[in-house]
């Protein structure tokens, strides 16, 4: 897959943004606050309608044109698929709501024609990697759970759907749960609920079982590499609900055993967990709040049987991120068929020599790939005459003419 | 400070649904300034319609206020073996445009929704299950909105009803999810009737 035309309207520091890709490396070169990881943002928005930078979404429209109300902003990607080519249109519009407070609508068309938001979640598709994103394997269980939901949605048609109801539906039962704690009512409304949450909630975690099982392979392969042979890799899905039959799931193992749950199929995760539900139903009555589902699902990363996310050390975490990465670029390739195109945002410059090689040789394999740095002088020059410079200043995109006053000693 | 007639007529406006502040302002001081006899023609439609319109004691249609039965309840020759079960008296109305039904209704007034406060006794479902005990019906249409509300009413109407024995039906997924029945063209309605399947035991 590969990104041939991108425009950008009041997106963050582009007041307006007109441009044609070239196949392989883009390297956007650019002092600090230019507009390099905005830029990325903008293409990983096309792919998951979801920004990396920021909860407050309304950051992502100019803030001249936010004044205005009603504000929009607007992304347009043409893009080159094995079906064809594409023309997919994000618009972000910031408006007034019933309460006097602003919220930010998107709405997306595909080809002219307007569709909602998760039918058409990765129909363009991008694996985006930045430093920070060491949260996923340091941080808390929701940043994984939001990777995991970013990533299994742009792969997996009808995740982005099936999850955004069971949230829905969660909702729901959580505000039923609320009123049936502060005062006795139907708790038969209570079962309806159970069933389109489980029915909803056992399919995710199908497919997350099989999501996770199909990465760990890829991963490990990689990061046994990366490692010259020094650590296996494993990627632990510990489900909130646990779906295997409760002896083997109850007696306290090593956390390092694996589980295997991929002959699960959905009708049996479903049955069982509505039953667990039904169990639980007096302490979440008591509670107020869903107890178990995917929306408490974690996943732990383990090299040699060691938890990353507590004992890793700093140059262990990022180099299981590298793993990780390339192996959801993988894995993606796997489900559709082609690569996805690639967002380095400034990640040469946090990794050793040996590792940058590493990297760079692996992503060339892939149709497209985008990278910002401060510099040029990181990259080693066969990767630089292959890829086209670009200069990011103030909200502009310039040509840059070329490896000269970089790679010139002196 | 505003005047206390504008003040309140800003309020009143509020409590519509889909209406804020900002907006319930400028349709207050648009009446205000506007010279056309709208106020008063507006002010006269919102009394005939409390005193004019009432809802039918047996399927909670629309009726003209003081009948006790809506015109379909009247018709003998609509089929009472058969109630089509809807949210909205405006689903009705969709049906009967498509011309392919020839039973009765039930308006719920609405679908279960938690968020919103609405439960079962929010909702025409005990008056529904006194008809179907009462004899007489042979199959129950359920037609609740193809969305996440509209199926569990659907899913918590057949808990209700299955023990009483009679036929259930779901309409069709021949609509669009997510989608609101009232906006359906006529086609695809008659399409779904047509196709309407069996409720699954849950
Ligand atoms: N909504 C917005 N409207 C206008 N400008 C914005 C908006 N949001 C962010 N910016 C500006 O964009 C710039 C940051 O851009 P970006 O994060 O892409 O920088 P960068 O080139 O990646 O820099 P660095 O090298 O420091 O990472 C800042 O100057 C910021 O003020
Ligand atoms: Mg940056
Ligand atoms: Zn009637």
């Amino acid at each position: 897959m590969r990104l041939l035309h991108l425009s950008l309207t009041n997106f963050r520091n582009f007041t307006r943004l007109a441009l044609e890709l070239p196949p392989r490396g883009v390297l956007l070169i650019g002092a600090n606050a230019q507009g390099k990881t905005n830029f990325l943002e903008a293409v990983y928005l096309l792919a998951t309608f979801s920004s990396f930078q920021t909860h407050v979404e309304r950051q992502l429209i100019h803030f001249l044109e936010a004044r205005k109300s009603p504000a929009v902003g607007r992304l347009i990607g043409e893009y080159q698929r094995r079906d064809g080519t594409h023309r997919l249109e994000l618009r972000l519009i910031l408006e007034a709501t019933a309460g006097d407070g602003m919220r930010l609508r998107k709405e997306a068309l595909l080809d002219g024609v307007k569709r909602p938001l998760s039918q058409i979640v990765g129909h363009f598709n991008a694996v985006l990697f930045a430093p920070h994103m060491t949260q996923i394997i340091e941080g808390g269980p929701e940043e994984r759970r939001r990777f995991l939901n970013l990533t299994l949605a742009q792969a997996i048609p009808g995740y982005a759907t099936v999850l955004s109801e069971y949230v829905h539906i969660l909702e729901q039962r959580n505000a039923l749960l609320k009123q049936l704690a502060a005062q006795a009512g139907h708790v038969a409304q209570l079962d309806v609920w159970d069933q389109e949450l489980t029915a909803r909630g056992a399919q995710l975690m199908y497919w997350r079982i099989q999501a996770l099982q199909e990465m760990e392979r890829l991963a490990a392969r990689v990061h046994l590499e990366l490692t010259r042979g020094a650590e296996v890799l494993r990627l632990m899905y510990r489900p909130a609900y646990e779906p295997l039959p409760l002896p083997v799931a109850q007696i306290s193992l090593p956390l390092s055993t694996p589980l295997d749950r991929s002959h699960l199929k959905v009708e049996e995760i479903r049955e069982g967990f509505l039953e667990r539900l039904r169990a639980m139903r007096r302490e979440e009555l008591t509670r107020g709040v869903t107890l178990i589902g995917p929306h408490r699902d974690e996943v732990r990363f383990l090299a040699n049987g060691i938890d990353l996310g507590d004992y890793g050390s700093r140059g262990q975490v990022r180099t299981a991120l590298l793993s990780l990465k390339l192996a959801e670029m993988e894995w993606m390739r796997l489900r559709n068929g082609e690569w996805p195109v690639l967002l380095l945002d400034e990640v040469l410059s946090e990794l050793d020599s040996q590792r940058r090689e590493d990297l760079l040789a692996r992503v060339s394999t892939c149709e497209q790939v985008i990278l910002t740095a401060t510099d040029a002088s990181a990259f080693p020059a066969p990767f630089l005459l292959q890829s086209t410079l670009w200069e990011v200043k103030m909200g502009q995109i310039y040509p840059k003419n070329h490896l000269a006053e970089e790679k010139e000693p002196g | 400070m505003l005047p206390r007639p504008l003040q309140n007529l800003i309020t009143a406006l509020e409590r519509l649904p889909g209406i804020g502040p900002k907006t319930a302002s400028r349709l207050a001081f648009y009446l205000l300034r506007e010279e056309n006899d709208l106020a008063e023609a507006l002010a006269q439609a919102l009394q005939e319609l409390k005193a004019g319109i009432g809802f039918c004691s047996e399927c909670f249609y629309l009726t003209e206020a003081g009948k006790r039965l809506c015109a379909i309840c009247e018709d003998e020759r609509r089929e009472a073996g058969l109630i089509c079960v809807v949210e909205e008296p405006l689903d009705v109305i969709a049906i009967e445009r498509s011309g392919a039904y020839r039973g009765r209704y039930h308006v719920l007034h609405g679908a279960l929704s938690p968020i919103e406060g609405i439960g079962p006794e929010d909702l025409k479902i005990a008056p529904l299950l006194e008809r179907v005990r009462r004899g007489g019906v042979r199959e129950v249409i359920i037609a609740t909105n193809p969305n996440l509300e509209g199926d569990a009413t659907a899913l918590y109407l057949s808990q209700q009803l299955r023990p009483l024995g009679v036929h259930l039906t779901r309409l069709a997924r021949g609509l669009p999810m997510g989608s609101d029945l009232e906006y359906a063209d006529p086609n695809t309605l008659m399409r779904a009737l047509a196709g309407r399947q069996e409720i699954e035991s849950g």
